[in-house]
């Protein structure tokens, strides 16, 4: 049936339209008052990886209605940020489509993107236009190394994992007085964990550094059973394991330590997100207990950090600032004072002052940021936690410490009455 | 004929001067508009004009990709040459895969499995090759300048992928009207009475997936040096394949012009959807409305748009054309 538009139906939906437009430009109108500096924050907020991406949109709109709620850049007469948002899919070439449209839409400088490949499809295209992009979270080292004129990171890189976790092992042995290790490195079969397994035995070996592998065992990703795996690690009598893990084999891991009464000094590893993971430790309970991994954490004791997770919690409830989300906050808050410091948009500007950024926070755990030549945050860091009373602490660096690590484990695994 | 050379003429001279009009960020719209078109365009030589279905056609752009690019890197070898090596790379690995198919007569799902299969054998390699950048990806140097492939702004860019879709559509026009390409549809429409009639089955699948395979791996080229990363997820995995063959089936699979409007319509349609809906609290629903409009598409134009807009121009333009 075909419907025909008479006066009534007319009205009707000119109405309609009227309110819709009305409701999409008042917000403009008003907001066209004040004056407005745009950044941009792209990250994979649907995909594969979309709560990731999620939360880090959330990490950057809040600094930004943070610092809005503080006056803005008072430089610049206070002038309002505005956050312009994309969404990355977790796919390159929709990332690069996202930056140019953002950067058309005015943004002077852009935020994110979580993934490595994503950011390097959005630093080239900022390299590419002239704007500058700052990431807060993207790891792999080969970004920065490219030369970049308008790219700066505010994560710790790949080799930064790997040397704090020698700067902390090397801090331990000194404090108790080990002059050597003997260890055993295993790692799930996927690229992750053969990678992170890989670089740690690879840099000890480099570095010459006291701790001796005795083995390297490998096994699937899903695996249902480790108890071959266990067998010939306690045949090879390790002082420390130093596994690279996911939860699931996480838990087998602990359990058939367990059960074949595996003596050891500590369980350490070198960065794996098996082991901080709430159903780990839920079901491992106090066998989960002294496990340490080396991480880039938030700053448990940090006045900021306290302030900004209880600001979030209450605006997400039942969420809280993690990793991804505080560097999320972060980079914007990098943004921000490079902008107060510019008094100006123009990116030549923002490059400058963001080269010379000092910016003191105790939101992640590392010090004030701060950009060396290539764009590299030289203050970023990891923490090593512990899962001690089946809480997660941070035990390094001191600064950032809640409590003392505690090595060797004073009680073994199977020994804690559970 | 002669009226829809002159307007394909104008339209092509439209899409010349463009660039004085636009933005960069629209520029970049239709860089992906031709890149699709033409990847779509030549994956339509196998499956649209020959008949075999392909799913695993991300092994050709990826193996393009990968093959000019390390040469740029190691070795200095300009792009401009390496895409023909890539092409040449990706044309052996299909003619490979033909062999296997063809020679022992696998046809419908079993061929398409072959293809997925083989497509995944490459990711999996490639994700294991140290020299592939391994899990990382290769992350490709920003060089600027014309040797390189690499450039500052959209615009070069612009025409050289506009460039790639012309390139495309002539193939596949001379294609259309030689042997090559009546052997290919005859096989496409039924391959027993092809054969029946002298036609070599076997050579002229062969020639289809050779030439569909060496064209795809030339596109591969222009995607590493526009996107400047090459990871075995984003370049070879099955939705990479998928994305190429949508704007055929949507524009029409089998047909010149196909490729081109299918992807006319979808690449900008999905950029339009994610800026207007990416906003907070709205995450997600551009893809909702990108299904639901794919849905409808197939729903109403089942021989593709291009067989609709041919049949609502027949009667205007008096002729019948070939497709």
């Amino acid at each position: 049936m075909k419907k025909k538009m008479n006066r009534r139906t007319f009205l009707k939906y000119s109405a309609a339209v009227g309110a819709t437009t009305a409701m999409a430009g008042a917000p403009t109108l008003l907001r066209a008052q004040a004056p407005e500096i745009k950044i941009a924050s792209i990250q994979p907020v649907t995909g594969v990886i979309s709560d990731i991406g999620i939360s880090m949109r959330r990490g950057n709109q809040m600094a930004v209605d943070d610092i809005n709620a503080r006056g803005g850049i008072k430089s610049m007469g206070g002038a309002k940020l505005r956050l312009l948002l994309g969404d990355s899919e977790a796919k390159e070439d929709v990332a690069r489509s996202e930056a140019e449209r953002v950067i058309k839409d005015g943004a002077v400088t852009l935020v994110g993107p979580f993934l490595s490949g994503n950011a390097m499809a959005i630093a080239t295209l900022c390299e590419q236009r002239g704007v500058p992009f700052v990431m807060d979270v993207a790891a792999a080292d080969d970004i920065t190394r490219k030369g970049f004129k308008y790219t700066f990171r505010v994560f710790p890189t790949t080799t930064k994992f790997a040397d704090s976790m020698l700067f902390y092992m090397d801090k331990i042995m000194k404090e108790k007085n080990i002059s050597r290790i003997r260890g055993v490195v295993t790692n799930t079969g996927d690229l992750f964990g053969r990678v992170q397994g890989a670089t740690f035995i690879k840099v000890l070996k480099e570095k010459k550094f006291p701790i001796e592998v005795l083995g390297h065992i490998e096994y699937p990703l899903g695996i249902q059973d480790l108890s071959a795996e266990i067998s010939k690690i306690k045949a090879l009598k390790p002082e420390v394991l130093f596994p690279v893990a996911r939860p699931g084999d996480a838990k087998l891991m602990i359990r058939e330590l367990y059960k074949q009464r595996v003596e050891l000094q500590g369980i350490i590893s070198p960065g794996s997100p098996g082991w901080y993971e709430p159903e780990f430790i839920r079901d491992m309970k106090v066998l989960a207990d002294y496990v340490m991994d080396n991480v880039p954490w938030y700053n448990p004791v940090g006045k900021m950090y306290k302030e900004v997770n209880a600001a979030f919690a209450k605006k997400f409830p039942g969420k809280y600032i993690d990793t991804n989300s505080g560097y999320a906050y972060l980079g914007v808050l990098v943004i921000a004072d490079a902008l107060e410091r510019a008094k100006s948009t123009k990116p030549d500007d923002i490059v400058a002052a963001l080269k010379k950024t000092y910016l003191k926070q105790d939101l992640m755990v590392g010090l004030a940021v701060a950009f060396d030549e290539k764009g590299d945050n030289i203050n970023a860091d990891t923490a090593m936690i512990q899962i001690i009373g089946q809480s997660i602490k941070v035990v390094l660096p001191e600064k950032a410490a809640e409590t003392k690590y505690v090595y060797p484990m004073p009680k073994q695994i199977w020994d804690r009455g559970a | 004929m002669k009226i829809i050379y002159s307007l394909l003429g104008l339209i092509l001279l439209i899409l010349l001067l463009l660039p004085n009009f636009v933005s960069d960020y629209i520029l970049g719209v239709f860089v992906l508009i031709f890149f699709y078109a033409y990847m779509g365009q030549s994956w339509n030589i196998l499956t649209g004009y020959a008949g075999p279905i392909s799913l695993g056609h991300s092994l050709y752009l990826g193996i393009g990709a990968y093959i000019s690019t390390k040469l740029a890197m190691d070795l200095g070898v300009t792009p401009w040459v390496g895409m023909w090596i890539g092409g040449l790379g990706a044309s052996l690995i299909g003619l490979a895969i033909g062999f296997l198919g063809f020679r022992f007569g696998l046809k419908g799902v079993y061929f398409v499995l072959l293809t997925i299969a083989f497509g995944e054998i490459g990711r999996l390699t490639a994700l294991h090759l140290k020299p592939l950048g391994h899990m990382m990806g290769l992350f490709v140097d920003f060089k600027p300048g014309l040797a390189n492939f690499h450039f500052r702004g959209n615009l070069p860019y612009y025409y050289i992928a506009l460039g790639f879709m012309v390139f495309s559509l002539i193939v596949v026009r001379v294609l259309e009207v030689s042997k090559w390409g009546r052997y290919f549809v005859a096989l496409r429409e039924d391959e027993d009475a092809a054969e029946s009639l002298g036609i070599n089955v076997f050579k002229y699948k062969m020639i289809a997936i050779g030439l569909s395979a060496f064209m795809t791996a030339l596109g591969g080229t222009f995607y590493a040096n526009y996107i400047f990363y090459l990871h075995p997820t984003s370049v070879m995995s099955m939705w990479v394949s998928i994305e190429i063959i949508m704007r055929p089936i949507i524009g029409g699979i089998g047909t010149l012009f196909g490729p081109l409007i299918g992807s006319l319509l979808l690449t900008p349609l999905s950029e339009i959807a994610r800026s207007y809906f990416t906003r907070a609290g709205l995450e997600g629903i551009h893809i909702v409305i990108y299904g639901l409009l794919l849905v409808t598409a197939v729903l109403f134009f089942p021989g593709g748009i291009f067989s609709f807009i041919q049949k609502v121009l027949k009667p205007i333009l008096g002729e019948s054309r070939e497709s």
